[in-house]
């Protein structure tokens, strides 16, 4: 087999063996923003209540955490029951309270049926939940991300959102898709828009 | 760099050989003549390009950063892909002209350029979470890279980035064994067979050493079941015997990447016999999981194996010291219950004393220095424990060298000479 390989290798002209490579690699990171694209063009709008913080991160500038309310949630009936991995994939129903923020409704391990203005949005299960002897077992709560945690911004800037922050008015409105996955469209301070996503 | 000091060594002792007689003038020139052209390495030139254009690379990626806010962010994005794109251009007419390391330069540049793209296209779109899983997608790109154009930079990248992946997976999901990175590893190390390349060989057996001492360490920590050494043992133990099995088996290419195995195999094994040795496992007494002590069992039969394919005493012997090393870890584990464990010294020097004289019969000079740096540190380890009498350490020394001068005197006696050199 290896060396069917090599001949196959062997024959394409070298040149095009590079651009392949450039190619390949070009293209994988095309698809990581169309992919984001995607969510922001398809996804259901909503709004979620955050409790950010401002650290730094190596390489990648200043950033906002943002803590969601919806990122502890009661395991309820999974509680004691053994996780398939520390940080496996979740599901969590939300439904609109009354002010428009979307609060959870329930926690899943496979993708429930969902009915508007319910939406579903996929996580994974984050460090400090795990109870049993080995440690792969639900607790009480479980803390969840959602890929949505992140919200970068120019030097400086994150310190007058965490001023916000601590007066609890920072908002974000994700777009969330059928599948669950979602990604920041809009971020609030004091319900006013401060960072609008361009599609690109 | 190996080839010029072999070629300048065999000059000299051709030219002694003819001053002395023992060859012609002309079959000394018929030696120089089989040896062919020197091939070209890398020049003074070729360094100071490559670390231009790593220069460039690391400029280009500080303008991005710099000028950060100031760009619109569609640019930015090209500006990225461009970088990747210029990178592979430029590696394949470096290629094309025949200047090989600079290509291979190009590539390496190209796969940590797509690295950092990754990270600053999650900076633009806000794409936060699974930060081992950018890590997978690095290193599935740099090791494509690699497979495709040849580049032994871009491997290297690849099993960095891949081996971060690995560790990171094997924190966040206590994942182990990570079977996925094994896959990975069998792609890699597919590569550096077919390349037959020396710098791909150790790159592939550092990667199963790293992929060993987390497996090691996590167990250990995270499960607090076993210990990190016994894991790590018996892990080399497989490098070592699979290594000698290959080594012994097929093409040569296949051999030569058997026998670095086997090598780190024996020095990472060497390095955890004596860490036993040393104290640092008293009293520990946890199960392990059952695929550990299967690692340490199978390192032991691809050992035998390989002494049978090649009818050859060097991999027994390897084989046996890999059964006295486990032994003793697996002893040592146990613990000692507080009395000095001198049948477990005892079997630490006879594992040392096998691998060297595994390394001696099979004239594999590392794995003899492996061996000597064992015995070295297991002797060290016995003269400075902190615990016990000192001067029954010494008379147990003394009995071990006598022992040791017992079976020169024997193997003198019974072995011809030749088979001991």
């Amino acid at each position: 087999m290896m060396m069917r390989l090599n001949g196959i290798l062997a024959r394409v002209p070298r040149p095009l063996l590079f651009a392949a490579a450039g190619v390949m690699q070009v293209v994988l990171i095309a698809l990581i923003v169309f992919d984001r694209v995607s969510i922001l063009r398809e996804g259901a709008e909503v709004t979620l209540q955050t409790t950010p913080v401002d650290p730094r991160d190596f390489l990648r500038g200043d950033y906002v955490t943002l803590n969601y309310e919806i990122g502890t949630i009661p395991t309820g009936a999974l509680k004691d029951t053994r996780m398939a991995g520390r940080h496996m994939p979740l599901y969590v129903k939300l439904a609109p309270h009354p002010n428009g923020i979307y609060q959870p409704v329930s926690l899943h391990l496979e993708p429930p049926a969902v009915i508007a203005p319910e939406v579903l949005i996929r996580g994974r299960a984050d460090g400090g939940s795990h109870c049993g002897e080995d440690h792969r077992s639900f607790c009480a709560t479980v803390r969840i991300t959602y890929g949505i945690d992140r919200y970068f911004v120019p030097e400086g800037e994150g310190t007058e959102i965490e001023k916000a922050r601590d007066k609890g008015n920072v908002t974000v409105i994700a777009a969330v898709t059928p599948a669950g996955r979602a990604a920041i469209k809009r971020l609030l301070v004091d319900g006013k828009p401060v960072y609008d996503e361009p599609l690109f | 760099m190996f080839e010029r000091a072999y070629r300048q060594r065999l000059e000299g002792d051709v030219t002694r050989w003819q001053m002395d007689g023992v060859i012609t003038p002309a079959a000394g020139n018929a030696i120089r003549a089989t040896l062919g052209p020197l091939p070209s390495g890398v020049n003074i030139a070729t360094v100071v390009g490559m670390i231009g254009g790593l220069l460039i690379g690391a400029a280009f990626l500080a303008f991005v950063a710099a000028n950060w806010s100031e760009i619109a962010r569609p640019a930015r994005f090209a500006m990225l892909l461009a970088g990747i794109a210029a990178a592979y251009a430029l590696g394949a007419w470096f290629d094309r002209g025949g200047r090989a390391f600079l290509a291979d330069s190009a590539v390496s540049i190209g796969c940590i350029i797509f690295g950092a793209a990754i990270a600053l296209v999650g900076q633009m779109y806000h794409l936060g979470g699974d930060f081992a899983g950018a890590m997978l997608l690095w290193a599935a790109a740099a090791l494509a890279a690699a497979a495709l154009t040849g580049s032994r930079g871009a491997l290297a990248v690849a099993l960095v980035v891949g081996s971060i992946w690995s560790g990171m997976r094997v924190q966040e999901e206590a994942d182990v064994p990570h079977l996925a990175f094994v896959a990975f590893w069998l792609i890699a190390a597919i590569l550096a067979v077919r390349w037959n390349a020396s710098v791909a060989r150790h790159l592939v057996a550092l990667a199963a050493v790293a992929w060993w001492l987390t497996a090691g360490i996590t167990l250990s920590t995270l499960f607090s079941v076993g210990n990190a050494t016994l894991v790590v043992a018996a892990g080399a133990a497989l490098m070592l015997g699979a290594g000698l099995a290959m080594a012994n088996w097929g093409s040569p290419s296949l051999r030569a990447f058997g026998l670095t195995l086997s090598t780190y195999g024996a020095l990472v094994f060497a390095i955890a016999v004596a860490w036993t040795v040393s104290g640092v496992l008293h009293g520990r007494v946890r199960p392990l999981p059952w695929w550990i002590g299967a690692s340490g069992v199978s390192g032991v039969g691809l050992s035998l194996a390989a002494a049978g394919i090649g009818r050859r005493a060097g991999p027994a012997l390897a084989g046996l010291s890999a059964v006295l090393g486990l032994a003793v870890v697996a002893a040592m584990a146990r613990g000692t219950g507080g009395d000095e464990p001198w049948l477990v010294y005892a079997l630490a020097l006879a594992s040392m004393l096998s691998l060297v004289m595994s390394g001696m019969l099979d004239e594999v000079r590392p794995r003899i220095v492996a061996g000597w740096i064992g015995l070295a540190c297991v002797i060290a380890g016995i003269t400075w424990a902190l615990e016990g009498s000192l001067l029954e350490r010494s008379i147990f020394l003394a009995i071990a060298g006598i022992v040791a001068i017992a079976i020169a005197n024997a193997l003198g006696r019974f072995m011809p000479k030749e088979a001991m050199t």
